[in-house]
């Protein structure tokens, strides 16, 4: 936690946790907790968030699984594929135009809407359980993400983004609001700190000067009604030799950011060193080719390489991959532990 | 005179104007522009310049994909025009690609899509969660060069098995190249399971599909 306040200069050692997906196959087996059930059912959803800090000593807790929470809220019919472990989707794409989002007339309505009041009785059972012992995470699932995946049909969403950008600012300035009061929902159920969730606004989805026009704008907001700590994740390549958007991101004002393998640490580093809003920096392991398939040593040397290049929380790149076996994210942990023992 | 008409449909793509595309594919043929042209030096020239800027970074997948859907609706306009005894220089081959489930985040998945219209092929996209039989069925309608499959779990990775089997069981096999992707595949996977060819990302499943339809190679 007081890495996000920016005192990482007081700390013994760093985190070995996961700000985002801490699910697991394994962990579903071992805990009874299954997808889709987990999904849906408060108790089970809060055993599967823990699983990973009960079996692998991870330094976190973390709800829901998927991000379809939000989406759902709007009218999205999700799929939860019942009888598989599939993460879930939407079963159509309810929206052409803003007004055909089901947006509830007061804001807070969006309490009581869909599994948000699952996921925040999930928080209160990790909450009463983990308090003194490590952070409650809740993350949400931001509009460019929820809306462009979930609501509208994802490539014509893209391509709107050139041809009519009005209608893209239209959806993200009627929802920002709600998006913004879900997440102050999960804080208020007891959430330590919220991630926030922009997936896609790497350089494989979008232009930077479109982040800045038809992201940013709203990103800034809902960072700031969210109440603190917050952490803000993308996906994807977000740096390359001619262009970036860490800078921007840095600009919405989380405390911290959180990126993956295909953005480099040292170049992330460095940019974040100089941003005035976010001062922690956290990622890169390879969910899938390091944590996922090993073995030891490549996971303990990932660790290492993370933490030289300048990761103040040494974590995976987005959600530990779903077949990810439960000694790996020990190791992980013991790695993250060990390594960044003597920093302080 | 036909220049013209030919340099505002290449306009139209460059400019990622998609009713401008279709109006000028409409002028074209009313003042007797063929078709043919139109298609070849007006809207893939087009494609090629977005697609080189694409490559240089200058423009993202957003307007690539708004590039190719104009291309793909003046050419809804063009191609029944087209006269049975000229000669249409042949796309790539058909491509017909489909996810076997979803990715946690979704929004990027046209790429491979776009990437290969890009490159000259023709796409035929089944879209997200295409169940086995889905895919068979759609192998029969659609009569592809390529099928293309991702996934992203061990667990459903075996299912592009099942796809492989299936097609062999429906004597579709031999007539089809499959190649797979998604990132716990890997070229070994795809040996294993019979597969043609294997694409970690869009840019190499432009590759295989090239190497695949244009350099034959024996079948592994
Ligand atoms: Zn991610």
């Amino acid at each position: 936690m007081d890495i996000l306040r920016g005192k990482k200069k007081q700390i013994d050692r760093l985190p070995a946790f996961n700000s985002v997906g801490t699910y697991t196959a394994d962990c579903m087996k071992a805990f009874d907790a299954y997808w889709p059930e987990a999904h849906r059912n408060p108790v089970k959803m809060a055993k599967l968030g823990a699983a990973l800090h009960r079996l692998a000593g991870l330094e976190s807790v973390v709800v829901p699984f998927g991000l379809t929470v939000e989406a759902e809220v709007f009218g999205a019919p999700v799929n939860f594929f019942e009888d598989s472990v599939k993460w879930p989707s939407v079963k159509k794409f309810i929206a052409k135009e803003a007004s055909d989002l089901k947006v509830p007339s007061r804001v807070d309505d969006v309490r009581q809407l869909g599994r948000v009041p699952v996921v925040c009785e999930a928080i209160r059972i990790l909450k009463r359980e983990f308090e003194a012992e490590v952070p409650v995470i809740a993350y949400l699932c931001c509009p460019f993400e929820s809306i462009g995946s979930f609501l509208v049909d994802s490539a014509d969403f893209l391509k709107r983004c050139i041809s009519e950008p009005e209608a893209i600012h239209e959806f993200m300035r009627v929802t920002t609001p709600y998006y913004a009061e879900i997440a102050n929902s999960f804080k208020e159920a007891g959430a330590d700190i919220i991630t926030l969730r922009e997936e896609a606004v790497s350089l494989n989805n979008i232009h930077p000067k479109h982040f800045d026009s038809l992201v940013k704008p709203y990103l800034k907001k809902l960072v700031k009604e969210v109440k603190p700590p917050r952490i803000l994740h993308s996906c994807g390549q977000l740096w390359s030799p001619n262009l970036e958007v860490i800078s921007k991101l840095t600009e919405c004002g989380a405390e911290a950011l959180t990126i993956e393998e295909s953005t480099p640490m040292e170049k992330a580093a460095e940019i974040v060193s100089k941003a005035e809003l976010t001062h922690a920096l956290g990622g890169n392991i390879s969910a899938y080719s390091v944590i996922h398939q090993g073995p030891k040593e490549k996971i303990q040397k990932s660790v290492e390489l993370a933490i030289a290049k300048g990761s103040d929380m040494p974590m995976p790149g987005c959600d530990f991959w779903l077949e990810t076996p439960t000694e790996h994210v020990r190791t992980f942990v013991e790695a993250v532990k060990d390594l960044s023992a003597d920093l302080g | 005179m036909g220049n013209d008409f030919i340099q505002s449909l290449t306009e139209a793509v460059v400019n990622y104007e998609v009713e401008d595309a279709v109006s000028a594919a409409k002028r074209a043929l009313e003042a007797g522009v063929d078709p043919v042209a139109a298609i070849e030096e007006g809207l893939a020239k087009g494609v090629r310049i977005v697609g080189d800027k694409f490559g240089a970074e200058e423009i993202f997948l957003p307007e690539l994909m708004v590039a190719v859907e104009a291309m793909k609706q003046a050419m809804t306009i063009l191609k029944p025009a087209i006269n049975k005894s000229s000669r249409v220089e042949k796309s790539l081959g058909r491509v017909m690609i489909g996810t076997i489930e979803g990715d946690i985040h979704d929004i990027g998945k046209s790429m491979v899509g776009a990437m290969l219209t890009v490159a000259g092929f023709e796409v035929v996209d089944l879209g997200t969660d295409v169940s086995v039989e889905r895919f068979i069925a759609k192998v029969k309608e659609v009569e592809p060069d390529i099928v293309g499959m991702s996934a992203l779990m061990t667990t459903t990775m075996l299912r592009m098995k099942d796809v492989i089997e299936g097609l062999r069981k429906e004597g579709l096999r031999e007539k089809v190249k499959v190649v797979i992707g998604g990132v716990p595949t890997s070229s070994e996977w795809a040996k294993e399971i019979g597969a043609d060819g294997h694409g970690w990302n869009a840019m190499e499943a432009v590759k295989v599909a090239k190497r695949l339809l244009h350099q034959p190679e024996e079948r592994s």
